[in-house]
Order: C-alpha cells, then sequence, then structure tokens
C-alpha cells in the first residue's frame, strides 16, 4: 500500500465511522423521538387523563395516516413510580380494540373486541423494572409487563355512520379508564 | 474550520443517508400490484429501519395478525400517482373482519374536503354483481363511470391510498403477497 493510500485510508476511515455512526443512531432515535413528540403536543389535561379526539377528519394532524373511519381514545402510560390499570369494555357492535405502545413504537399489547369477548378488560400493566413494593393485582385483572416505563395507549373503534352510531360509539370510548394502581 | 466541515460533513452524510434509506418505499415489505405491506410494522420483533420508517409513515400501527396496511404509491401501471389526476380503483373485499381503501396527500394526511369523503369501507362499499368494490378518487366529481363513490383529492402534490385489513384470514397474514390487489387505473388523461 502506498503511502497516499495509507494516509487517505487514516483519514478516511473514522470519517466513515462517523458517518455510519451518525446513521445508525439517527434512524434508532427516530421513532423514540416521533413517539416523545407525540406526548410533549398533548396538553397536561391530556395527559393526566383519557384523550377523547373528535371523529377523524381532515384537520386532524398530531398523527400520520389516521383513519377517517375510526373513534380514538388515548391515554400516555407512564410506569416508572407504580403500575397502571387499563379498565374498558369492548362490547362494541363493531370492531374496536386497545392497543399499547412502547416509547420506541413498538405495539406489545393489543386485545380487540372478539379476542375480548363478553366481559369488561381489566389490565394491570406493569413497567419494566420491579418495584420496591410488590403490585397487589385485583383479583380478575390480567397483568401486562410493558417493555418501556413511557408509552401510549390507543383505543379504536370501528365507525360505519358516526350520525347515526354517535351515542353507542361514544359511550363505548368512554368506558376507558388509565389510572395508576 | 476546514477540519470542522470536514467532520461537518460526515455527520450530514450519516443524517442524509438515513432519510434517503427510510424515504426509500422500495424496501417496503411485500408486494401485491401496486400495494406494498410490511410485514413487521408495529411488531417488537420490526427491524432497526422498519421501525423508523413505520414511525415516519405508519405511527401507531398494529401488528400484521391484527390490522395489516398495503400502501400505494403508483397505479397499477407503475405511474406515480398524483393528487389533480382521476383514478378508478376497483376490487374484490380482502378476506378480514373488516378493510378500508383511504385516500391521503403526500404529506400523509387526508385530503381537505367539504364533503368529508375521505375513505371506501367494507361498510360503506357497494359490491357489484361479481362482488367487487369501485370507487374514483380525483380533484373533481367524475362525470363517469356514474353512481360510483368520490373521493376528493385536491391539490397539486402527490398521493396515496392506503388499503387496512383488519383481521385478516391467517393465509393472508402469512402471505401478504397473495392479497388481490385492487386495480388503480389512471381515469382520462392528466395534464
Amino acid at each position: 500500500m502506498s503511502r497516499l493510500s495509507r494516509h487517505l485510508l487514516r483519514r478516511l476511515l473514522p470519517w466513515l465511522l462517523v458517518a455510519a455512526t451518525v446513521h445508525l443512531l439517527a434512524v434508532w432515535a427516530l421513532p423514540r423521538v416521533i413517539m416523545w413528540r407525540l406526548s410533549a403536543m398533548a396538553t397536561p389535561q391530556e395527559r393526566a387523563s383519557v384523550f377523547l379526539p373528535p371523529m377523524t377528519d381532515h384537520t386532524q394532524r398530531r398523527v400520520v395516516m389516521p383513519s377517517p373511519d375510526l373513534l380514538y381514545a388515548t391515554c400516555a402510560l407512564d410506569l416508572a413510580e407504580r403500575p397502571m390499570r387499563i379498565r374498558v369494555d369492548l362490547r362494541t357492535p363493531g370492531y374496536s380494540s386497545v392497543a399499547l405502545y412502547a416509547a420506541n413504537s413498538d405495539n406489545y399489547f393489543v386485545l380487540n373486541d372478539r379476542q375480548a369477548g363478553d366481559a369488561p378488560v381489566d389490565l394491570v400493566l406493569i413497567g419494566p423494572k420491579a418495584y420496591a413494593q410488590a403490585p397487589a393485582i385485583p383479583p380478575g385483572a390480567r397483568t401486562v409487563t410493558a417493555p418501556s416505563n413511557k408509552g401510549l395507549l390507543l383505543m379504536r373503534v370501528l365507525v360505519a355512520d358516526y350520525g347515526a352510531q354517535k351515542d353507542v360509539v361514544e359511550a363505548a370510548r368512554r368506558t376507558l379508564r388509565c389510572e395508576p394502581l | 474550520m476546514g477540519r470542522l466541515l470536514w467532520w461537518l460533513a460526515a455527520v450530514a452524510l450519516g443524517l442524509g443517508s438515513a432519510w434517503a434509506v427510510l424515504r426509500s418505499v422500495s424496501h417496503y415489505g411485500a408486494a401485491a400490484g401496486p400495494w406494498r405491506a410490511s410485514t413487521l410494522a408495529g411488531s417488537p420483533d420490526a427491524d432497526l429501519y422498519t421501525r423508523a420508517r413505520v414511525a415516519l409513515g405508519g405511527l401507531l400501527a398494529l401488528h400484521r395478525e391484527e390490522t395489516m396496511y398495503f400502501v400505494a404509491t403508483t397505479d397499477t401501471a407503475g405511474r406515480p400517482l398524483r393528487a389533480r389526476c382521476s383514478y378508478h380503483v376497483t376490487g374484490v373485499p380482502p378476506k378480514a373482519r373488516w378493510w378500508s381503501v383511504t385516500a391521503y396527500a403526500d404529506d400523509l394526511f387526508l385530503f381537505p374536503n367539504e364533503q368529508r369523503r375521505y375513505s371506501v369501507n367494507g361498510k360503506t362499499a357497494a359490491l357489484d354483481a361479481q362482488g367487487r368494490f369501485a370507487f374514483v378518487s380525483g380533484p373533481v366529481a367524475p362525470a363517469a363511470p356514474a353512481a360510483l363513490p368520490w373521493i376528493p383529492t385536491p391539490g397539486e402534490g402527490g398521493l396515496y391510498f392506503t388499503l387496512r385489513v383488519y383481521n385478516p384470514e391467517a393465509a393472508l397474514s402469512a402471505a401478504p403477497g397473495t392479497l388481490t390487489a385492487p386495480v388503480i387505473e389512471l381515469l382520462g388523461g392528466c395534464p
């Protein structure tokens, strides 16, 4: 190898290493930043309770590719200090579900109306690290361990005709409760 | 100064190449006609790139046993979809509990329209005698084919169609490429 080649290699290798590291870091960080931004966009009131956005239309600009056929409800999840209890009634006339998303945007849990069967859903979400005091799981509740403390719950309720179904679908999403245990 | 620029160029290359890879649709999973679906969207098994791509173009997706998302950015002939063009979309309902086709502008949000027509779905689509659904998209209501649902797509930018398939049959979930792909045809000329 000539002296010139060695010199170029010595200069180029660290440069390429920096470019590759930045590339990988950017790809890794992007979903986390987008999820964090989504959470930051919520008002303190939205973060503290269940958020019930209006029926999706073109004025909804918070999350890309919103479905205009679904009515949504969301809860911000924070499991750092203690678990959260999620209760919801998915006995809806059409499709409905609750889905849990980790801080990196992974959908680590979903339960739809058919899977829920003929009973209200009762979940206890536990963070990835053990708590100082073991949580008391309410009888009948299903335990779900989250991969991250922060995250998001998204409830979907299929709406064929909002005008005609408003009472039923609004009542369905208003059954959602997200509370610290 | 020169040294700083040298390292900034490396950072720019890293960021630029990440953006270019993530915006590339060609890596987006299984294909059925002009429709593409990621088999790992929403899944904890998603690789680094899939997760980032989904966060950019379909945040809060469900995993494929629950819902599959097929995205079309071209018509069946391979021409890029344009909001200012009119398209005739026909297909058979996917084998699933429920489905919808929604039109999105190139910012990935719904097209503004007073009629609030954004999608055609398993509840609203009328099927013909062969069991096929059909609709038209475009900037103005079509003169023909008559009586088809119309999704307005005002503007000059790009157009995406997203086919959502809720609770797909196991065979479709296992092999998204087996979808009987809805046909997207350019209707008339397009300036």
